[in-house]
């Protein structure tokens, strides 16, 4: 039976551990994307995925690293080193990406949220709002400007409270 | 809108996935995810998680105004206030494709409806229905409801009714006013406004209690609420 060199057996373990790494980001990307259906299987592995992803790739990019640069002085030619070279970077980008919450980076949080009274609001009086009321008073989130945020984490009378739109 | 809390912890959220064009967010204290429509722990510590619902409405900013009491309003965000949608942006959206559908039903993916999920029933009114009828008297497994148009014929909100009267829609030109009369009940000749108080007539003084509805493309609605029914009369 032939024997598989060592080299490629190297390589084929780089790449392997890079694309773990790629796949920790780039399938809840794929599955949680918006204007696309989402099966109840597919949700969950992708949910799961994002759960364990940030250390799985971790692990898998400080392994690729330490692989690579344990057999570097095997790994001889051009192809081999690019590959490996490659490979270390591709675990390195998954590793960091998996904690960048990339929808925030699509639809950018309200942060803090500032409030202030009716009066002063410049708003076209026909402009709809979402409203909740407490202790005799009024809250009011302008549905445009939750349109865009999506969620404003707020306190509203003591209460602790998530508008969504 | 969700009571922020559960697992004995104040939750923050942020916008972290798509599920059929309704939003899920994750909380920084477990990383868990819940579907935004539902309030629900889809995923993650608190999985199975239920958020308190607290009521709200969608109402004209006029007619929000108009109302006693402190009001205050969320500011834009300086650096994001030009990327806030226009206007316009719910005619537009009315045109984006869904990725969901529920052919033969009677209404199509983007009609909006107001979802009630009270009583042991889901039943979704057809927003142009409300429109055109200004008052909708149902009963939702026997509890009469009524679906009403605010006095900008622009708001909705429900109340459950009281039984033994049929109520009418007293007509009218726009309003701003939230204390504007709206609509009388046969039985006693009162007067209710868009609060479901009486002010005037017999039960001048009684409240209506509000019933929780959403404003809500039909494909969404029916998604997560399978059982619903249609307004149809």
């Amino acid at each position: 039976m032939a024997r598989v060199p060592a080299r490629s057996i190297v390589l084929i373990a780089l790449l392997s551990l890079a694309l773990v790494a790629a796949a920790c980001v780039a399938y809840p990307l794929y599955v949680l994307r918006p204007f696309r259906h989402q099966g109840a299987t597919e949700l969950a592995v992708a949910l799961a995925i994002i759960q364990i992803g940030p250390w799985l790739s971790a692990l898998s990019a400080i392994l690729c690293l330490l692989l690579a640069t344990l057999a570097w002085p095997w790994l001889r030619g051009k192809v081999a080193r690019a590959l490996a070279v490659a490979s270390v970077l591709v675990a390195a980008a998954g590793c960091g990406l998996s904690r960048v919450n990339v929808y925030e980076l699509l639809f950018h949080p309200a942060g803090q949220p500032q409030f202030e009274s009716a009066d002063r609001a410049k708003l076209d009086p026909d402009e709809m709002v979402i409203a909740v009321q407490a202790n005799g008073g009024s809250r009011a989130y302008p549905i445009r400007e939750m349109a865009y945020h999506h969620v404003v984490n707020d306190t509203f009378a003591g209460a602790p409270i998530v508008a969504t739109y | 809108m969700w009571k922020r809390a559960a697992g004995g912890l104040i939750l923050t959220f942020h916008l972290a996935g798509i599920n059929n064009q309704n939003f899920l967010m994750r909380d920084d204290q477990t990383g868990t995810f819940w579907q935004q429509i539902t309030g629900r722990a889809v995923s993650g510590p608190l999985a199975g998680s239920q958020l308190e619902f607290v009521a709200s409405d969608e109402l004209s900013f006029r007619l929000w105004r108009s109302q006693s009491g402190s009001k205050t309003i969320l500011k834009p965000v300086a650096k994001y206030a030009n990327d806030y949608e226009t206007k316009d942006w719910d005619v537009r959206m009315a045109k984006v494709k869904t990725v969901l559908d529920f052919p033969d039903t009677g209404l199509r993916s983007r009609d909006l409806v107001f979802g009630v999920d009270a009583f042991g029933v889901s039943r979704a009114y057809p927003v142009k229905r409300i429109h055109a009828a200004k008052l909708i008297e149902d009963r939702l497994n026997g509890t009469p409801v009524l679906v009403v148009l605010g006095p900008d014929q622009k708001s909705i909100r429900v109340f459950q009714a009281l039984t033994g009267s049929d109520y009418f829609s007293l007509t009218q030109a726009p309003a701003a006013r939230m204390d504007t009369a709206l609509f009388m009940d046969a039985a006693t000749g009162s007067t209710w406004n868009f609060d479901g108080c009486a002010i005037s007539g017999q039960l001048q003084g009684k409240c209506l209690k509000t019933v929780p509805a959403l404003n809500d493309y039909w494909f969404d609605w029916r998604n997560y609420h399978p059982r619903t029914g249609i307004f149809k009369h």
